[in-house]
């Protein structure tokens, strides 16, 4: 690793370089492979599978900025609900067009963060828990009993697309893939670069962080803003895919998913939440058929992940790659 | 810990070997099936499996289905919607895009079926569904391909509130407690204008679904002096917590549900406490002619029959039936038709086909069911009426 | 409507939601208090109580007494493979402990979902008569369950402070590293705190079980209940767990009767949330070093 304090600037500079072109390089290569994949699996439904996948990466990958900053949000599906709702409702009832609703969806979830924000972040670790725990419980209560706004249980029909005539699953799944690849390369680039050290930093050492003049809790704030302001876009986006939304997509065991998604995957590496999300939506569906025995073994292999490599996937991954150099 | 961490990993890896990927054989005649198989809701999701796959052991059992000039072997493929409706989405797409099934019976719950219609109309599916919201027929119109099956507080109340006000004229007052979700949000209003319209008053609250502690709501009730409490839909386990702890609290006027139904379940619960309770139901297990329907059943399932059954055994009834008049298993335009023009035809235990719901809905794609109302009567459930919905 | 009927029913409504609150909540404080886990498998747990007595009372119909006792002994004991298999692994370790135990508490719904079938059962109550308090009438079973709520608070208060095993425990929650420096076997208390929990638990689910109704999926409320009457009262303190009942049980009664059950639960959950910004260890509990 760097001793950052001894090399000078410019050493530190090319270091950093080459590991930038590195990354750049496989998102690239990702993201080719994807945009080619429907010519190669010209199935309806895998493609839908597919880009449900890619939006989930949306919300795992904004949790995981929350979580690097040492604050595990259980209220991540309520933001999305928000940011889901502010958009349907300005499309269906301001006549606003899709895309411009799609921000206005984003704007609310952030907004929603920027007030909540600087309250619950001053929180540590478990009572941050506890209190977003409750938040997504009470914005789902708003959702259900402000009926004359939102529909209440029965949410908003009749959501039309995001662009007229983008309705098949090939157009959806091409608009995820978009939407996932900026968000994906918005992160890492913000993880890799000094904002994603002072995260790292504020993590593990809060009060040393504070001292070395890094403003904690407005850097918290921000990032909170951030991750909201995304999985706000990605409920927009649901709405355009489903034409329908309802309290009953973002309640707690959306939230649940979300955080297991990062757990899983890994907490405290950007492939984490990617890893997750793919590992969380396509195992249920591969394993159709018999319910109740896919549950238990999910179950068990939660225990199993937990209490064997708390580092999730990628750590498992990590150490087996070390083992193989060795 | 190198030793535990090694072991994490090969238990992970046999984990992973033992989950196989499900694979369907080559069948003749796919019916796909959606509803919830897990949470809550289970047992409502077991009643579309279940009636549907007796329905299917029948056609098997007398050689297949013969359509046209080809004979077919039904099978169901059933996919778990959650109650939700990224479930009820998911569900569909796959029964669509990847099982290719042109008919589905369910979904259920209205999130559910709300999902699913968006996604089987643009592909021509017909689909025979539950979920008491209107839009669910509204949304497809007179181009849609689905079906609702089941009856709708909008197709059974008004014709038990008239029931109600000739048999006791003296009830004035109704009290209404729903739950909060898609359902109660529909039926709260609805069935409350249906008694207004009947001169009564009605006091209406709702509740979190889920909780199971009535007390405080019943005590609130009491202090409104209603003559009859109307559980209309609450599940089965709700409303025999409410009929013991309205009774518990102190209430001693009529109770009755207007839904569900869930008597045998409220009989349990609430025990001596249920004595005059009186409620909607689908069907009547103690008819000789059920007989044949609930022996069948528990040769194979044990347990209480979910009242939803065999409503979802008629509604496989009648998509055989229309497949044999339409001819094919591929166009569902022509199916569509034979569903539509299907009147008269009796599966057996629902009596004969009626379509309706123009007034309500802009389309007559309600099956009009007919209905019972039965009665807790020294401990026992009693027939009291049959009914029937209005054609509108 | 606030007349004196209705308030006294309130009132009595209150006692009741309080003591089967309590209950509910004390194992779980307790496996927070003193191993610093979070028991997201605490619902099912219950729920195991609750088939516990089903059979034990409802089938082999034995006496009530013996029946419930049973019921708590049979799933504590049989938890402590449990603890062996997957909860030692997380003591001392609170986020992990959330997710490995969220996994258990799925597997353990959906075996019972296989084993048991879906539909909700009853149990047959304990009292079947009412109970005249002036002007209104109580349940006898309700009684019995604000009786058994109150013995075992202060049993579970007498063992903490009176015996030997008590003081270890206590001194275990306190800093394990002191205690197991000054001879305290931690595997052992950790062992015998894990059994007294989930005993309480198991107890807790069968009552909850004959008050309401039993399924794979009761334990659900219960263990949201737990949460949130431990947030208030204080995370890991038996004291704050009996008060967060009582004020929790107390306020949705009061609530729910004058306002309706969406106002209820809206300020109750809004007066948490303020709680937890304001003073996070809780009403009783102790705030961080």
């Amino acid at each position: 690793m760097s001793n950052t304090s001894l090399n000078p600037p410019v050493a530190r500079q090319t270091a950093a370089a080459p590991r930038g072109m590195k990354v750049l390089a496989i998102g690239v290569l990702v993201t080719v492979i994807l945009a080619v994949l429907p010519h190669v699996a010209d199935n309806a439904f895998i493609l839908a599978i597919g880009a449900l996948i890619l939006l989930n990466m949306i919300g795992a990958l904004s949790l995981h900025l929350i979580i690097r900053t040492g604050h595990i949000s259980f209220s991540h599906a309520g933001f999305m609900g928000v940011g889901a709702y502010a958009c349907a409702l300005s499309v269906l009832k301001l006549g606003v067009s899709p895309f411009v609703g799609l921000a206005i969806g984003a704007a609310a979830s952030g907004l929603l963060a920027l007030v909540v924000g600087p309250i619950v972040l001053r929180l540590t670790g478990k009572y941050f828990v506890l209190v977003t725990f409750l938040l997504g419980e009470i914005i789902r209560l708003v959702l259900v009993e402000w009926e004359s706004v939102t529909g209440g249980s029965n949410g908003l029909s009749s959501i039309p697309d995001l662009h007229a005539g983008w309705n098949s699953p090939l157009a959806q799944y091409y608009i995820a893939l978009v939407a996932a690849v900026l968000v994906a390369a918005l992160c890492i680039r913000l993880l890799m670069s000094e904002t994603g050290r002072a995260m790292d930093a504020v993590r593990e050492a809060q009060r040393v962080t504070e001292c070395a003049g890094v403003p904690v809790i407005r850097l918290k704030v921000g990032i909170f803003v951030l991750g909201c302001a995304l999985v706000g876009l990605q409920g927009g986006l649901l709405a355009f895919f489903m034409h329908y939304i309802d309290p009953t997509t973002f309640g707690m065991t959306d939230s649940l998913n979300l955080v297991v998604m990062n757990v899983l995957g890994g907490m405290y590496n950007v492939v984490g939440p990617i890893v997750g999300a793919v590992f969380l939506v396509a195992l249920p569906e591969l394993l159709r058929g018999y319910v109740e025995i896919q549950r238990i073994l999910f179950g068990v292999a939660l225990i199993v992940v937990m209490a064997s490599f708390s580092s999730g996937l990628v750590g498992l991954a990590t150490m087996l790659r070390r083992k193989v150099h060795q | 810990m190198y030793a535990k961490k090694l072991l994490g990993s090969l238990v992970l890896t046999a984990l992973g070997a033992g989950m196989a990927l499900s694979v369907h054989a080559q069948e003749t005649l796919k019916i796909g099936g959606v509803g919830p198989l897990s949470g809550g809701g289970t047992a409502w999701g077991l009643a579309v499996q279940r009636g549907v796959q007796m329905a299917i052991d029948e056609v098997n059992a007398q050689g297949g289905l013969k359509v046209g000039d080809k004979t077919y072997k039904p099978e169901l493929v059933m996919y778990d919607d959650k109650y939700t409706a990224t479930g009820g989405r998911t569900a569909a797409e796959r029964l669509v895009n990847y099982d290719k099934v042109n008919f589905v019976i369910g979904p259920i719950g209205t999130p559910s079926a709300m999902a699913v219609v968006p996604i089987t109309n643009p592909a021509k599916v017909i689909v025979l569904s539950d979920g008491y919201a209107p839009d669910i027929l509204k949304q497809g119109g007179q181009n849609g391909y689905n079906f609702r099956s089941m009856n709708s507080n909008v197709e059974f109340g008004p014709a038990m509130v008239k029931w109600l006000k000739e048999t006791h004229p003296q009830v004035k007052k109704v009290a209404l407690i729903v739950p909060n979700d898609a359902t109660g949000q529909v039926v709260m209003p609805t069935l409350g204008q249906t008694y207004k319209d009947n001169g009564y008053t009605v006091w209406s609250e709702s509740y979190e679904r889920g909780s199971k502690e009535f007390t405080p709501l019943l005590t609130r009730m009491m202090a409104q002096g209603v003559d009859i409490l109307d559980l209309n839909l609450n599940a089965p386990g709700e409303a025999g917590l409410l009929v013991k702890q309205a009774r518990q609290v102190g209430y001693k006027g009529l109770i009755w549900q207007v839904g569900g139904p869930g008597i045998d379940e409220v009989n349990d619960i609430a025990g001596p406490n249920a004595e005059g309770f009186m409620s909607y139901d689908v069907f009547d297990f103690r008819e000789p002619s059920a007989q044949k329907f609930v022996d069948t059943y528990k040769k194979k399932w044990s347990g209480v029959i979910n009242a939803q059954t065999p409503g979802w055994y008629n509604s496989a009834k009648i998509l055989f039936k229309a497949l044999q008049n339409a001819g094919t298993v591929t166009d569902t335009d022509k199916v569509r038709s034979a569903l539509e023009n299907l009147s008269g035809y009796d599966a057996g235990i629902y009596g004969p086909v009626v379509w309706g719901g123009q007034k309500a809905y802009g389309v007559n794609r309600q099956l009009l069911n007919k209905f019972w109302i039965t009665q807790i009567k020294d401990g026992k459930p009693q027939t009291l009426t049959t009914l029937s919905p209005v054609k509108e | 409507m606030f007349s004196a009927p209705v308030l006294t029913q309130v009132l009595i409504n209150g006692l009741s939601l309080s003591a089967i609150y309590v209950l509910i909540a004390l194992g779980f404080t307790l496996l927070f208090g003193i191993m610093k886990v979070v028991n997201f498998a605490h619902g099912s747990l219950a729920m195991l109580g609750g088939y516990a007595l089903h059979y034990y009372f409802g089938e082999f119909k034995l006496p009530y007494v013996v029946a419930i006792l049973l019921a708590g002994l049979t799933v504590a004991s049989a938890s402590m493979v449990l603890e062996w298999l997957v909860f030692r692994r997380f003591y001392q370790k609170m986020f992990q402990s959330m997710i490995g135990l969220l996994g258990l508490d799925i597997a353990i719904v959906y075996t019972c979902v296989l084993v048991f079938d879906v539909y909700e059962r009853s149990i047959p109550a304990a009292l079947d008569s009412m109970v005249a308090i002036g002007s209104v009438s109580i349940p006898a079973d309700k009684l019995m369950i604000i009786g058994i709520a109150v013995v075992v608070l202060l049993a579970f208060w007498g063992f903490m402070s009176l015996t030997r095993y008590g003081l270890a425990v206590r001194a275990a929650s306190e800093d394990i590293e002191i205690a197991e420096a000054q001879g305290v076997n931690t595997r052992r208390i950790y062992q015998l705190a894990f059994f007294l929990a989930i005993f309480m638990t198991a107890i807790a689910g069968a009552i909850y079980a004959q008050t309401y109704a039993l399924s794979p999926f009761m334990g659900e409320r219960p263990l949201m209940v737990a949460f949130i009457v431990v947030i208030l009262g204080g995370m890991g303190s038996i004291p704050g767990a009996a008060l967060g009942g009582v004020l929790f049980g107390f306020g949705e009664s009061f609530l729910s009767t004058f306002y309706g059950s969406a106002a209820s639960t809206f300020v109750s959950f809004g007066v948490v949330i303020a709680l937890l910004v304001v003073r996070p260890w809780g009403l009783l509990g102790k705030p961080e070093r």
